[in-house]
């Protein structure tokens, strides 16, 4: 469909002026045309020209309002209807009585214009001002042909012509002008929903900030404030492990943002990155597939193997087993007995073992789907 | 018999594995010989290689190709083979074992690896090192037998800590009751599949020394 803009508001413009263009036209054709058909009918050579002009208009408006209701253009019928329309307008100059141009007998010279309307009202302007063109040129002709070539004949069509070109002309500019704003107005609320969005994801990082920061709150503050009163001697062990959680806790925060086809395995890299830095000897290997776990569900995973590597002295080595039924996050390192933080997370167990300095802490987590989906149900 | 020293020979193309890997042979205890085979597999089928008791298969001889056909047919000639690879994909672990490959070593894992699934290998036994292990356990295939849970947790704690010691802490078993869930699972994979002379004597061993039952085999599938 040409020049029919795809946005709501133009598209509820238009329907608007299509139905007030079918309304004038309808009443026009109904008080008007119609009786003046009727009682010129006796003096037209032959009345069935005019009958069936008048059935062609008919149908364009019944046409038209089927279309408008079901919220459709014409689409190529447009011209074969715009074609039947200047057909059946000419043909009504053959069938006249004498001198009957532009007199009552001649119903169509009155809403030719607004059946244009119709036809053309979601088209650019210049195609209605041919088409009145068109229709007024065939009058004249008609009008000259007929002898009515006298004055005050040629004024008294010229004042007519005034009605039947200028109010349709009227209507179509001001459609114009009514889709021009539309859109505009369109453009306007295009803006509008953009900084609304804009100022909702402003929030909504804003609420992340202020979680993340509450999420380091209560351990990486302390150890601030610890430091920097001298409260905490760096030099002590027990405070350097703790630095180094926090640090790693930090790059896990950092990572967690990260759009990655892996968020486990990408913060768990992270995690392994703060060791690898100390020179530490890091395998990490993972195997199989599972779904991805909620931020709060990684971070139970990931919390023993953040600790066992920041604490690590030599090596570690963290994996990653996902089957149907179970994803397991398992870290082994020579940490020695390390305190655990544990994170209260929803079916997650914690395991485990101490030998000598080697620590070994598994996390399972069921990914069972169909207990999952059970879970949630009930919830 | 028991004097008789195991004897392997490498087919690798780089000069620096086999070099590391005859020096691992030779400070095993009791040592293994090792017969380099060069990248030349004719020199795997004749001559010294040809006699060796196991071959160290580098799956991905000679670029990025992977050896498959190869490997089945130096399997189905009844050869013992460890893969010794780089290749750390679930898949092909997976596959060169349903060839009947008895070990899949990755070329991470260290030489306790290596030596041990080339003795396993030596008396026709199958070696499951714990990169293997992940993978088996990770196997995603709908043809895949049918693990018990003890199997599949003996499987993941192996891989996770590459330690039975551990492992069989961690499970709450002994050494010896994790090295069977394993070896089981070696079982039930020689059990499905294509048949191979590796695989078929796996089972038969296994039938024999009660460690599976036919029932249970039966239930792989």
């Amino acid at each position: 469909m040409p020049d029919t803009s795809g946005s709501q508001t133009a598209q509820r413009f238009l329907l608007g002026l299509r139905l007030a263009a079918l309304l004038i036209t309808v009443v026009i054709l109904l008080s008007l045309s119609l009786p003046n058909l009727i009682r010129s009918l006796p003096h037209y050579r032959p009345a069935w020209v005019q009958v069936t002009a008048f059935f062609v208009v008919s149908m364009v408006c019944v046409v038209e309002g089927v279309l408008a209701l079901r919220r459709r253009g014409w689409g190529p019928l447009r011209w074969v209807a715009l074609a039947a329309t200047i057909a059946a307008y000419a043909a009504c100059y053959t069938s006249l009585p004498e001198h009957g141009a532009i007199t009552l007998a001649d119903w169509a010279f009155g809403n030719i214009g607004w059946v244009g309307v119709i036809l053309l009202v979601d088209r650019r302007l210049w195609e209605l001002i041919a088409f009145l063109a068109l229709n007024e040129t065939i009058t004249v002709t008609a009008l000259v042909l007929s002898g009515g070539t006298d004055r005050t004949t040629l004024l008294s069509a010229a004042a007519l012509s005034i009605n039947t070109i200028g109010f349709p002309l009227a209507g179509a500019v001001a459609a114009t002008a009514l889709r021009s704003i539309a859109r505009a107005a369109e453009d306007a609320a295009h803006q509008a929903e953009q900084v609304r969005l804009a100022e909702a994801i402003a929030e909504g990082l804003h609420e992340r900030r202020r979680q993340r920061f509450a999420n380091i709150y209560n351990t990486t503050i302390p150890l601030l404030h610890g430091l920097a009163s001298r409260s905490l001697d760096p030099h002590d062990d027990s405070v350097q492990r703790r630095c180094a959680i926090e640090a790693a806790r930090m790059r896990r925060l950092f990572a967690e943002i990260d759009v990655v086809p892996n968020p486990l395995v990408h913060e768990l890299r992270h995690c392994a990155d703060v060791a690898d830095r100390k020179g530490i000897l890091v395998e990490l290997d993972s195997r199989g597939h599972w779904p991805d776990p909620p931020l709060e569900i990684r971070r139970a995973l990931t919390e023993a193997p953040l600790a066992a590597l920041a604490t690590a002295r030599s090596w570690a080595r963290v994996t990653v087993v996902g089957t149907d039924e179970l994803l397991s996050v398992s870290v082994i390192a020579d940490c020695g007995q390390i305190e655990l933080p544990t994170i209260a997370a929803d079916g997650a167990q914690i395991k485990t073992i101490i030998d000598h300095d080697i620590l070994w802490v598994e996390t399972q987590w069921p990914t069972n789907r169909s207990q999952q989906s059970s879970s949630t149900t009930t919830l | 018999m028991a004097d008789k020293p195991i004897t392997a020979v490498i087919i690798d193309d780089h000069a620096v594995v086999t070099a590391g890997v005859r020096y691992w042979c030779a400070t095993a205890e009791p040592p293994i010989e090792l017969v380099d085979a060069g990248a030349r597999l004719a020199n795997v089928w004749t001559g010294p290689g040809g006699d060796a008791d196991v071959v160290i298969f580098d799956l991905q001889l000679n670029g990025e190709q992977q050896e498959f056909r190869e490997l089945r047919r130096l399997v189905d000639s009844g050869r013992r083979i460890v893969v010794y690879t780089q290749d750390a994909h679930n898949a092909t672990a997976v596959r060169c074992v349903e060839l009947g490959a008895l070990a899949y070593v990755t070329k991470r894992e260290g030489p306790e690896h290596l030596v041990a699934a080339v003795r396993a290998a030596a008396k026709g036994f199958a070696y499951t090192p714990p990169s293997l292990s992940g993978a088996l356990v990770a196997d995603e295939d709908p043809n895949r037998p049918r693990l018990a849970p003890q199997e599949i947790a003996a499987l993941r704690a192996w891989f996770a800590s590459s330690s039975k010691r551990l492992a069989a802490e961690m499970l709450g078993i002994s050494v010896k009751t994790v090295d069977t869930y394993i070896e089981r699972v070696r079982i039930r994979y020689a059990s499905v599949g294509r048949p191979a002379p590796t695989k078929s004597d796996l089972v038969a061993r296994a039938l024999e020394d009660k460690l599976i039952t036919l029932s249970e085999l039966n239930n792989t599938t």
